[in-house]
């Protein structure tokens, strides 16, 4: 299988990783099959690397996301971050250094504020400065939310607000690599620019990896995607 | 009379049956479909009381701490099992733990009212050890079934929720602690429900038993505060200490989610 190479080891990576689901009782096949999600997967992206990973619904796209922060463990092989495998690293810490950014927006009662600052209220962040109302500000601006107070309730924000929304308290744990599963699939055309925007400056400007799980081809405007495509088990480079 | 209490003579108990009888008529003439479970239950009812009785005699002549504590531990095992069957989630393996914290937990707090407050001598004086154990067991039992099953439930519905604050950092503790929160009050409600309707809208068990025996009301009244305080600790330590390490068992390794 023809695949993207580095000399140095790669930020991101799957060596010979299988997963599989127990096949759920209204498909087709034997009672307690199994659905071969990643049959023996390698995958190498370098650090600063966007990578596209797009395929039909249910090949497990999704999946191979969760892999890397440990939301699934695989059956064998190993899920590697900067050549370290992923279960070696605290739960905690390595959700911070990949952030996996779900595909419906979820935010917690209480106002916009509360929820960027969400992630410093627990543990794994005791020792970090609580970020200022004008450093949130901007970030919100960065994301086309100009117009949102801080104070606003989140739950009365948009579908495509809420999405940028947990975007930017992503972006607050400062993250080494963004998980991004679908996050423009339900969006209006602003909302999903704001967000594809701030994923490639991420990119571009922090030096950060992004994986971004899409539906439709998606083709980004400042940066130069390898695109990966997953069905049937496999994971195919299609090109850059 | 025999000490104050009436007895109830068989052809009287039988009499009794007559309420049963009822109960199967209202299933009959409205279609219920509960003739069977009206049958069992009388049934059961007769046999395990009578059973009750017949160990309790013997345990009662017999006065041994270590008979009274294996009795103890056999409901603890029974309210543990009615609990669990009440409970409808097969993902995460939580009868064991849900036995020994039951059992532990309740043994302590039934030792505390008979040993320091009602001041048995000696502490598991079987008149007083096992009844009230057996109270503290039974409320408990559906505290705990009740928490249990909120927390499985809420895991579950609020899945999302917890999975991303594990994804900006949080351990299992803190993704699941509004959960937990919310079946630990479920557990407490009923108890707490019965201490705010206590006196007004019935007269609870203890007394009821006390007063037929012919005891002073206003003694009667003294246990039964301490059977209702005992209750409210019981469930409330009960529910928070089960709730807390079957949290633990609603996540696998690296504080990933089971229940989805």
């Amino acid at each position: 299988m023809p695949r993207q190479t580095s000399a140095q080891t790669p930020h991101l990576a799957l060596a010979r990783v299988r997963f599989a689901h127990a096949r759920p009782a209204a498909e087709s096949g034997p009672a307690g099959a199994t659905r071969n999600i990643l049959n023996d997967a390698d995958l190498a992206v370098p650090r600063g690397a966007f990578v596209l990973l797009t395929g039909p619904s249910g090949a497990g796209k999704s999946t191979l996301l969760r892999l890397f922060c440990r939301l699934e463990e695989p059956q064998t092989g190993q899920v590697l971050l900067d050549g370290r495998p992923v279960a070696e690293l605290p739960p905690a810490v390595l959700r911070r250094r990949v952030s996996y950014l779900q595909q419906t927006p979820t935010v917690v009662a209480g106002s916009v504020r509360d929820n960027l600052l969400l992630p410093f209220s627990f543990k794994a962040a005791a020792d970090e400065p609580l970020p200022g109302d004008a450093a949130l500000q901007t970030l919100l601006e960065s994301l086309a939310m100009d117009d949102v107070p801080l104070g606003q309730e989140a739950a009365t924000l948009s579908v495509g607000q809420r999405q940028r929304l947990c975007l930017a308290r992503a972006l607050l744990t400062r993250p080494e690599a963004l998980l991004l599963d679908e996050p423009v699939s339900a969006l209006d055309q602003e909302s999903a620019r704001a967000v594809l925007d701030a994923a490639e400056s991420f990119c571009l400007e922090r030096g950060g990896t992004v994986i971004l799980v899409s539906h439709a081809d998606f083709v980004p405007a400042r940066v130069a995607p390898a695109h990966y495509r997953l069905e049937g088990g496999r994971l195919t480079w299609m090109g850059a | 009379m025999d000490g104050g209490v009436i007895n109830i003579e068989t052809w009287r108990l039988l009499l009794a049956l007559v309420f049963a009888l009822l109960a199967g008529g209202c299933s009959l003439a409205l279609k219920l479909g509960l003739g069977r479970d009206i049958l069992i239950g009388t049934v059961r009812t007769f046999a395990q009381l009578f059973l009750m009785g017949w160990v309790l005699g013997i345990v009662f002549a017999v006065e041994s701490p270590w008979l009274v504590l294996g009795l103890f531990l056999v409901m603890a095992a029974a309210a543990a099992h009615t609990a669990r069957g009440r409970v409808k989630e097969s993902a995460v393996a939580f009868a064991w733990p849900m036995y020994f914290s039951m059992a532990a937990v309740y043994l302590l707090i039934t030792i505390t009212v008979t040993g320091a407050i009602i001041h048995a001598e000696p502490w598991w004086k079987p008149q007083y050890f096992l009844p009230i154990g057996g109270m503290v067991l039974g409320n408990s039992m559906n505290s705990v079934a009740l928490a249990l099953d909120r927390l499985f439930s809420d895991l579950r519905a609020r899945a999302a929720m917890v999975e991303m604050k594990l994804c900006l950092g949080a351990d299992a503790a803190e993704a699941s602690a509004e959960e937990v929160r919310t079946a630990v009050r479920a557990g407490m409600i009923p108890s707490l429900n019965s201490m705010m309707a206590v006196g007004l809208v019935s007269i609870p068990g203890m007394m009821t038993g006390q007063i037929l025996g012919g005891n002073d009301p206003t003694q009667a009244i003294r246990y039964q505060i301490v059977v209702m305080l005992m209750i409210v600790g019981a469930t409330a330590l009960g529910s928070t200490i089960l709730t807390l390490i079957i949290r633990r068992r609603c996540f696998g390794p690296g504080d990933r989610p089971l229940l989805r």
